[in-house]
């Protein structure tokens, strides 16, 4: 067994708030899933992931440096956790250069939390350390004083088991930060919402999850006009479960580039609306099969972001054979329609035009950048009484009866008119897209 | 030395051949020959431009600029040959702000998918340009065809820095007066129609000698292949006695008399 202890002693002396502690609890479960909360300390067992983390020295050098960056000052190891948390507090970093009792028997008995109601009583009998508690006979230990100085003594020498309760990953993901400064726009909040990105982040590896939307919320500071209100909130959601830190910053702050703050923000809270398991693609052996760049999915999803879902489409094809109906586009993310739709024999254009284009006309011959050759047709398209749009009783069909032909223009190309019947006797000829 | 190195359509290379030891000559490329591209291509279609091409296709990793006298002319008709061939090896097609909307039934008339291509409708010159920069970057459509009909050839510089490390096809489609500028695109095309099924392409620029000559390809669009008549097939004759003539002309153009139209449209 291979522990390490981590304090993060409060400066008043008082015991840290079980909030301080989980931060670097979240922290330390990235090693190893045995992770427990003990008196001002973390404790993590760590044997099974030695191998993981290649090798004791290399972890052990890990842990040390990104402790001192999470502000622990004082770190040991031992084979239990009691023992790890004494030697911490007494100032020893290693637990196994010696015998355990040996080095445990030397220490002052105060590191020992279960010897504090004692204190005064142990004085008097003239202990000093732990080995001087131990030459006192058992049977007296425990009649004299409680039953507790016994068994803490017996698991910090490794006498007796101990039980941990485990510390487990919060379920909802909720944290805030104070910023530094007051920010006055909106895209500088970035900086302080990086930070709390980062935690949710770990916080979803660690659940072997990503989110599919978040919330950013802030306040505004206590200097803020009483009619900028509270605060604001923004919230981002992505197409597919992400736990990418850089992903989501940028999809961030494309979001954040379009909100004007009401007054200057002093707090940042982020909230984790959506989380959902997420597998991790695996690495390759071979540096040649990863593949460069994004995949296409992020990529729309950030330009939506910018531009607006309405802007990046997909075409869906629908079983019709008027022009305006037979496609329809749709944002990028949505799914497509399981059933696909067989395409059409019959030639049809590559780029039609939103409207069709009134021609003018030169005797009975439409003219469109000079005049048009009508080459085949017509192709008649007629249908649409079933459609029915507005309101029921005031509702009109969008029924259609055109002759398609294909026209040829000597500047404009191959075109796609159609001719149709006007009220009365007039026809009326319209260009509706072009073969480019 | 081998004779594999040889491109074949020039006949100067056989006589200046003998004069370089072998581990040289395929790192020496002269003046009279075409560029070899180092890059992966991929053919055009049309294996009369895959021979004016600098290594047999249109280039992966680089700009291709294609310029043509209006938009929404000839774009499908020149690149949706190559664009089958992405769709065909599942690959996706972005289109970024295209002149109009582009009608999916008749594109997979020239073999694209459905499922396979996406539209962006971009406004103005600075989010067209943000979109295809961010595409290429992005690295992940095997196909990019961009309309960026007021590109300045310092962003186009940017754009081509940034496509060398994309590995799809990257098309510009912009206006023929851009000819005239000076482009960091390594090819650029220009393309117009002919009457007859003909596309014409200009090479303006690319690796290697100058190419002075009009290329000829055959290219019907959209499915129109399987109506076409023996007499359609030539129909610039038929236009050019269009215009002039005040009397209908006795071709298939001419629409049907008044009488049958009417009849037509009220059955």
């Amino acid at each position: 067994m291979l522990w390490a202890a981590l304090r993060f002693p409060s400066s008043d002396a008082t015991p840290p708030a079980d909030d301080a502690l989980h931060g670097p609890a979240s922290w330390a479960l990235q090693y190893s899933p045995r992770v427990a909360l003990l008196e001002e300390a973390v404790v993590v067992e760590l044997e099974a992931s030695v191998r993981l983390f290649g090798g004791k020295r290399r972890l052990r050098d890990r842990i040390v440096q990104e402790a001192a960056a999470l502000g622990c000052n004082s770190l040991a190891w031992a084979p239990n956790s009691l023992a790890a948390l004494m030697l911490a507090r007494a100032g020893v970093d290693s637990g196994f250069r010696q015998p355990l009792p040996d080095i445990l028997d030397a220490l002052s008995m105060q590191v020992l939390s279960a010897t504090a109601p004692h204190l005064t009583t142990l004085m008097q009998l003239g202990c000093r350390t732990l080995g001087d508690i131990r030459k006192l006979p058992r049977g007296g230990i425990s009649r004299r004083f409680d039953k507790a100085l016994l068994t803490a003594l017996d698991r910090a020498y490794g006498l007796q088991a101990e039980a941990h309760q485990w510390f487990v990953l919060p379920e909802t993901f909720r944290t805030r930060l104070e910023l530094p400064s007051r920010v006055e726009t909106a895209p500088a909040m970035l900086f302080g919402a990086r930070r709390l990105l980062v935690q949710l982040c770990g916080w979803l590896a660690a659940r072997h999850a990503g989110t599919t939307a978040f919330r950013l919320r802030w306040a505004h500071d206590a200097m803020a006009s009483r009619s900028a209100g509270e605060g604001g909130e923004i919230s981002v959601r992505t197409a597919v479960p992400m736990r990418d830190v850089e992903h989501l910053c940028r999809l961030l702050a494309e979001n954040l580039a379009r909100v004007a703050l009401l007054a200057p923000v002093g707090d940042l809270a982020l909230e984790a609306l959506d989380v959902v398991p997420l597998e991790e693609g695996s690495a390759s052996l071979l540096p040649d099969d990863q593949a460069q760049g994004e995949s296409l999915a992020l990529a729309l999803e950030r330009i939506a972001a910018r531009l607006g879902p309405e802007c990046v489409l997909r075409p869906v094809l629908v079983d019709d054979h008027r022009l305006e109906w037979a496609q329809h586009w749709q944002p990028a993310p949505l799914p497509m329609p399981r059933k696909r739709v067989k395409p059409t024999t019959t030639p049809q254009p590559t780029f039609v035009l939103p409207e069709p284009l009134r021609l003018t006309m030169r005797g009975d011959r439409p003219l469109y950048q000079g005049p048009l050759l009508l080459l085949t047709g017509p192709h008649r398209v007629e249908g649409g009484w079933w459609h029915r749009v507005g309101p029921p009783g005031a509702h009109e069909t969008r029924q259609q009866v055109r002759d398609y032909w294909v026209a040829l223009s000597e500047h404009a190309g191959v075109l796609w008119v159609f001719e149709t019947r006007l009220a009365g006797d007039a026809n009326a000829w319209y260009l509706h897209g072009s073969f480019a | 030395m081998t004779p594999s190195t040889a491109p074949a359509n020039d006949p100067h290379f056989a006589t200046v051949q003998p004069m370089l030891p072998g581990a040289v000559q395929p790192l020496v490329w002269r003046g009279a020959e075409l560029g070899g591209q180092a890059t992966p291509v991929r053919s055009s279609g049309w294996p009369a431009l895959d021979r004016e091409l600098p290594g047999g296709g249109w280039p992966h990793r680089v700009l291709c600029e294609v310029l043509s006298p209006q938009p929404a002319l000839i774009e499908w008709r020149l690149l949706g040959p190559a664009l089958r061939a992405v769709a065909a090896g599942g690959g996706q097609i972005v289109v970024v702000a295209p002149p109009r909307q582009p009608y999916m039934p008749g594109l997979i008339h020239d073999g694209l998918d459905e499922r396979r291509f996406v539209w962006i409708r971009a406004e103005g010159p600075a989010q067209r340009l943000w979109v295809t920069e961010q595409l290429i970057k992005a690295n992940a459509c095997q196909a990019l065809v961009a309309w960026l009909p007021q590109a300045r050839h310092e962003q186009l510089r940017r754009l081509q820095v940034c496509a060398q490390a994309a590995e799809g096809l990257v098309f510009l489609c912009r206006p023929e007066a851009a000819q005239h500028e000076a482009s960091a695109a390594p090819l650029r095309v220009h393309a117009t129609f002919a009457l007859d099924w003909e596309l014409r392409v200009r090479i303006l620029k690319r690796r290697g000698p100058a190419f002075d000559g009009t290329l000829r390809l055959p290219s019907v669009p959209g499915g129109l292949a399987s109506v076409l008549t023996p007499r359609l097939r030539r129909p610039g004759r038929l236009l050019a006695g269009l215009p002039s003539s005040k009397e209908p002309a006795d071709v298939v153009g001419r629409p049907a008399l008044p009488q049958q139209r009417r009849h037509a449209a009220s059955r």
